[in-house]
C-alpha cells in the first residue's frame, strides 16, 4: 500500500501552488522597471531595490521593528522560560490554571486585544512609546514562548535529572548542566518564533503605533494603503527573505517541526 | 552489623492505598538483595525513596548506621542504575561517567583514572567518545552502570535495569552484574518482577506485594518454603488443589493426602504443588510409602523441549506435571490415557485460601 | 521529583504573570469597562455606567448587516481552507518523502510572512493588470480586466490562504488517531481506495476537521488586515468597523461595545461547537 496515491499528488500540487505563488510573484515583481504593478513587467531592473534604499521613512520603521523585535524575544524568554519551567516540571494545586491564564491570550483575537491594550496605554501614556510597543508585543510573544517551551520542558524524561541527582549534583547543578543543553533545541525555536511574531506583528503595532513611532509593517500597511508600487514589491521580497533564512536556521539546527512539537 | 536498614517505611500518594506499607528490611554489608513483585507492589517506590528520589511519608532509612533520611539524592552516595538507564544524550560515554566524580571535584587525573578502570570494568573500551544514541541496548546499560558505579556508591541500586534487553543478552548481563558485584563486595539492591532474574542473580529476595514485605529470604526459602500463598503463586509454577483441612489430617477430593508439616487451619485450604515435583505414574502401580496420589486422564501434552507439561484431569481438578524428555520413555504417554499424578508429602505445600 | 515538589519555586512564575496583568488582564477590563461610557453629541467621552453605547449599536441595522458579512465570509473562507488544507496535511501526515520537512514548512509558511506583505502579493496575482487578468486577457477569454480585488473574491481568496497553514496545523495534529494499519485492515476486507478514505479516513479525521473548522473561523470572524486592506474601503465586516470606530472616528465606548459584542458572537459559536460534539460522542 503506497502512503500517498497520484490523485492526491497531483491536489497537494495544486494547493501548493496557491500557497506560493503570491509569493514567487512578490518576487518576480521586485525586479519589474515599470512604475506600477504590472505581471509579466514590461522590463527588469532593480531600480526599486534603489528607491527603498533612498525611503527614509522605510528605513527608520525597519530599524525599529528590529530593535522591537530583539528588547521583545529577549524580555519573552526572560520571563517566560521559569514560568514554562515551573509549570512543566512542578507539581502544584492550581497549575492547569496558571497555564490556562499563561496562554489564554493566544485566543482571544488579536483585534480585541489590540484594541484593550490602546485604551489601556494611552491613558498611561505609554501608547506610541517603545515601552509601550514592547509591553504590547509581549502580549502575545510571551504566551506563545511559554506554550512551546513548556512542552519543551515536559518532554524530557525526569530520569536523566534524576540520575543527575543521585551522582551528587545540587538541583542548579543539575539544571545548568542536565535540563538546559536538552532543551536549547526548544529554546532556539521559541527564539526564531518569538523575533519573527513580533517583527511581523501589525494588528497591535496598527492600533499602539504613532506617526511618529511606526514599526515595518505599519509602514508598509500604510504605503500599500496609499499606493501599489513595485518598491513595496521590493520591500516585501526582503521580508520575505529574512523570515525564509531564519526559518531555514532553525531548520537546520534543529527541525523547526519537531521543535514546535508536531 | 546491616549496612542497610529501612525501618518502618512508608510512602502515602494523596488519599490512595499505600504505596509502601510499613516496610522493615536489613541488607547486609556486600549483599546483593533482589526486591521482588509484580508491577504496582511499591517495589520501585521503595528504591527510590532509598535514592532520595522520592520522600517517604514515615519511617527511617540508614546506610552504615548513619540515617539519611532527609538527605537530598545528591548527598547519597548512592548509585542508581534506571530501567531506561538515563544516559545524558548531551554528553559522550566519558562526559557520563564523569559527572559523579566532577560533582566531587575530583582531580583530572584521577577522574581520567576511574573512567579508564569503570569502562575497562564493562568492556567498553575504546568507547569513550561515542554519544548514547549511537549505543545498543546493551553497551547503554553498561554505561549506565560504570556510571553508577564510578562514584563508588555505599549501595548500588538497579531498577529492572534488565527489562529493556532481549532474552540472551539479558542472561548474559545477569551474570556480569553479579561478577562485578561480588568482584567489589559492594552492596546491592535490584528491583525487578522477573523471578528468574531474583533467583538467579541475588543473595536474598524481598518480595513485596501491595507495599507490604510478603517474605524476606534465600532463593531457597522462597521457592521451596513459600511463606504464604502469595509467594508460592509468584514464585514459579504451582498446581493449587483445593483441599479440607481436620486438624492434623487433610484430604483432597476426599482421599487423605500426607504433609510434611501439619496445616494450622481447620476447613477449607488451598493445596499447591510444583509441577516438575509432581510425577506421572501407571495407573496400576502401587503408591509407594509417603506418596500421594491422584488417578486421571490425560488431556493434554505440550511439548517444550527439554521438558513435557502433561495435564492430566482428576477429581481434584486440572493438574499439571513436568518430566524431563530424557530418555526414550516419555514418548509412551499419550491424550486419553489413564494415569496416576504423584507426589510426595514434603512437596506438599497448604495455606489458607484465597480472601477474594 | 522530590526537589521540584517545594511551593517555594512559585516565585518562577512571577515574571510572567505580571507582565501578563498589566498588558492582558488590566487592559481587558478596562475594554469591558470602556464600554459603557457615554459618548457626548461632540465626540466627547464621559465616564459613565451606561448601556447608551449598547443601545445605539443594537439600533443601528448597519451592525446587523456586519455581522452577516463578518459571518458569510468567515464560513466561505474556513470552508475553502479546510478543502484546501484537507489533502496536504493527509498528504503531510502519510509521505514518506525526504522533503517531508521541507513541505510542511512551506504549507505552513504563509503564517511565517507578514500578513501586509501577503496581501500586497495577492494585489500583484489579481489586480488589473496582475498574472490572472494578464492571462486572462492574452487567452482571448476576456476583452477587459475582470474585478478580482477590492471586492468580496479577493477579501475571500486572500482570507483563505491567511487560514491554511492554521487549519494544516489543526489537521495535522488531529490525525494522531489515523493509522495507516487501520486502512490497510480495511482493504484487506475489499473496501476500495475511495470506500476506505469515505468509511475509514474521514470519520476517524472528523474531530480534527470540527476542531480546524472552529479554530479557523474564529480566526477569519477577527481578521482586519485582509478585509482591510484586500477589501480596498469596499468591503465592510466587524472587524474593519472596530478599527474605524477606535482610530478614525475615536468613538473609543464604541469601539469596545463592537469588540465586546464579537467576543459574545465568538463565545456563542464556541457553545455551540461544545453542545455539538457532546451530541456527536453520544
Amino acid at each position: 500500500m503506497k502512503p500517498t496515491g497520484p490523485v492526491l499528488r497531483l491536489v497537494v500540487a495544486l494547493v501548493y501552488g496557491f500557497i506560493l505563488i503570491p509569493i514567487v510573484i512578490v518576487l518576480a515583481v521586485s525586479f519589474s522597471a515599470d512604475n506600477y504593478i504590472v505581471f509579466p513587467p514590461s522590463g527588469w531592473s532593480l531600480r526599486w531595490y534603489g528607491t527603498l534604499l533612498a525611503t527614509p521613512t522605510l528605513f527608520e520603521a525597519f530599524r525599529v521593528s528590529v530593535m522591537l523585535a530583539a528588547l521583545v524575544t529577549v524580555l519573552a524568554l526572560a520571563c517566560g522560560m521559569p514560568a514554562a519551567f515551573l509549570i512543566a516540571r512542578h507539581r502544584f494545586r492550581g497549575r492547569d490554571a496558571l497555564f490556562g491564564f499563561f496562554t489564554a491570550p493566544l485566543l482571544l483575537p488579536t483585534l480585541v486585544l489590540a484594541l484593550a491594550l490602546l485604551l489601556a496605554f494611552h491613558p498611561w501614556g505609554l501608547a506610541a512609546t517603545v515601552p509601550g510597543l514592547v509591553l504590547a508585543h509581549l502580549t502575545v510573544t510571551l504566551p506563545f514562548v511559554i506554550r512551546i517551551l513548556t512542552t519543551a520542558f515536559a518532554n524530557l524524561t525526569p530520569d536523566v535529572e534524576d540520575a543527575a541527582a543521585t551522582l551528587g549534583a545540587r538541583p542548579f547543578t543539575v539544571f545548568r548542566r542536565v535540563t538546559l543543553p536538552l532543551v536549547v533545541p526548544g529554546l532556539i525555536a521559541a527564539t526564531a518564533l518569538a523575533f519573527l511574531l513580533s517583527f511581523d506583528e501589525t494588528v497591535i503595532s496598527l492600533f499602539i503605533s504613532g506617526p511618529r513611532l511606526q514599526t515595518l509593517p505599519v509602514a508598509v500597511y500604510h504605503y500599500v494603503e496609499r499606493r501599489t508600487d513595485p518598491a513595496i514589491a521590493a520591500l516585501s521580497a526582503l521580508m520575505i527573505t529574512g523570515s525564509i533564512a531564519i526559518v531555514v536556521l532553525v531548520e537546520r539546527m534543529v527541525g523547526l517541526m519537531r521543535a514546535v512539537g508536531r | 552489623m546491616s549496612h542497610v536498614r529501612l525501618d518502618a517505611l512508608s510512602k502515602v500518594y494523596g488519599s490512595n492505598a499505600p504505596a509502601v506499607d510499613d516496610l522493615t528490611l536489613t541488607v547486609e554489608r556486600g549483599e546483593f538483595l533482589a526486591l521482588l513483585g509484580p508491577s504496582g507492589c511499591g517495589k520501585t517506590t521503595t528504591l527510590r525513596m532509598i535514592a532520595g528520589l522520592v520522600p517517604p511519608t514515615g519511617g527511617t532509612i540508614t546506610v552504615g548506621g548513619a540515617d539519611v533520611t532527609s538527605l537530598p539524592p545528591y548527598r547519597r552516595n548512592m548509585g542508581l542504575v534506571f530501567q531506561n538507564y538515563a544516559l545524558f544524550p548531551h554528553m559522550s560515554v566519558a562526559d557520563n561517567i564523569a559527572f559523579g566524580l566532577e560533582m566531587r571535584n575530583l582531580p583530572r587525573s584521577e577522574q581520567t583514572s576511574r573512567i579508564a578502570e569503570a569502562l575497562a570494568m564493562v568492556r567498553l573500551e575504546g568507547y569513550e567518545k561515542r554519544r548514547p544514541r549511537e549505543l545498543s541496548g546493551g553497551q547503554q546499560q553498561r554505561v549506565a552502570l560504570a556510571r553508577a558505579l564510578v562514584i563508588r556508591p555505599d549501595v548500588l541500586l538497579l531498577d529492572e535495569c534488565l527489562s529493556n534487553l532481549d532474552a540472551k543478552l539479558r542472561e548474559q548481563m545477569r551474570i556480569e552484574i553479579r561478577e562485578i558485584q561480588r568482584r567489589l563486595g559492594i552492596t546491592a539492591i535490584f528491583v525487578t518482577h522477573d523471578q528468574v532474574e531474583a533467583l538467579t542473580m541475588c543473595d536474598r529476595v524481598a518480595l513485596m506485594d501491595r507495599g507490604r514485605l510478603a517474605q524476606v529470604g534465600t532463593p531457597e526459602d522462597v521457592y521451596e518454603r513459600p511463606a504464604n500463598r502469595f509467594v508460592a503463586n509468584f514464585v514459579g509454577r504451582i498446581n493449587v488443589m483445593r483441599g479440607e483441612a481436620n486438624g492434623a489430617s487433610l484430604a483432597v477430593a476426599g482421599a487423605p493426602v500426607a504433609v510434611a508439616n501439619a496445616p494450622r487451619t481447620q476447613g477449607t485450604v488451598d493445596v499447591m504443588v510444583r509441577p516438575h515435583r509432581m510425577t506421572i505414574r501407571p495407573e496400576d502401580v502401587a503408591a509407594a510409602a509417603g506418596e500421594n496420589r491422584v488417578s486421571g486422564t490425560i488431556g493434554r501434552i505440550v511439548y517444550i523441549g527439554d521438558v513435557i507439561q502433561v495435564a492430566v484431569d482428576t477429581p481434584a481438578g486440572p493438574l499439571v506435571a513436568e518430566r524431563t524428555t530424557t530418555g526414550p520413555d516419555w514418548h509412551t504417554l499419550a491424550v486419553g490415557q489413564r494415569v496416576a499424578v504423584a507426589w510426595s508429602a514434603a512437596d506438599t505445600l497448604v495455606f489458607p485460601p484465597e480472601a477474594r | 521529583m522530590s526537589l521540584l515538589r517545594r511551593p517555594g519555586m512559585l516565585w518562577l512564575a512571577l515574571p510572567a504573570t505580571a507582565v501578563l496583568l498589566f498588558t492582558y488582564v488590566a487592559p481587558m477590563f478596562g475594554l469591558a469597562r470602556m464600554s459603557f461610557n457615554r459618548t457626548l453629541p461632540g465626540g466627547a467621552m464621559q465616564p459613565d455606567w451606561t448601556l447608551a453605547t449598547y443601545a445605539e449599536m443594537a439600533a443601528d441595522s448597519f451592525n446587523l448587516e456586519l455581522t452577516l458579512n463578518s459571518i458569510q465570509l468567515s464560513f466561505t473562507a474556513t470552508t475553502f481552507a479546510l478543502l484546501l488544507a484537507y489533502p496536504v496535511s493527509l498528504f503531510l501526515f502519510r509521505t514518506e518523502s525526504r522533503f517531508r520537512s521541507l513541505l510542511a514548512i512551506i504549507a505552513i509558511g504563509p503564517l511565517l510572512v507578514n500578513g501586509v506583505v501577503r496581501v500586497f502579493g495577492w494585489i500583484a496575482v489579481l489586480g488589473d493588470r496582475g498574472l490572472v487578468n494578464s492571462a486572462l486577457l492574452a487567452l482571448g477569454l476576456v476583452s477587459e480586466p475582470v474585478r478580482l480585488i477590492y471586492n468580496w473574491t479577493g477579501v475571500t481568496i486572500g482570507l483563505t490562504e491567511s487560514l491554511l497553514p492554521y487549519m494544516v496545523l489543526a489537521l495535522l495534529a488531529g490525525f494522531g488517531r489515523l493509522d495507516r494499519e487501520v486502512e490497510a485492515a480495511a482493504m484487506s476486507l475489499g473496501a476500495r481506495p475511495w470506500r476506505v478514505f469515505v468509511r475509514v479516513t474521514l470519520p476517524l479525521s472528523l474531530p480534527a476537521i470540527v476542531l480546524g473548522w472552529l479554530i479557523c473561523f474564529i480566526l477569519a470572524m477577527s481578521a482586519f488586515v485582509t478585509p482591510k486592506l484586500l477589501g480596498g474601503g469596499r468591503v465592510f465586516v466587524l472587524a474593519t468597523q472596530v478599527f474605524e470606530e477606535a482610530v478614525d472616528t475615536v468613538n473609543w465606548p464604541l469601539a469596545a461595545a463592537l469588540s465586546v459584542y464579537m467576543l459574545v458572537l465568538l463565545l456563542l459559536f464556541l457553545g455551540a461547537y461544545g453542545a455539538l460534539t457532546r451530541r456527536v460522542e453520544r
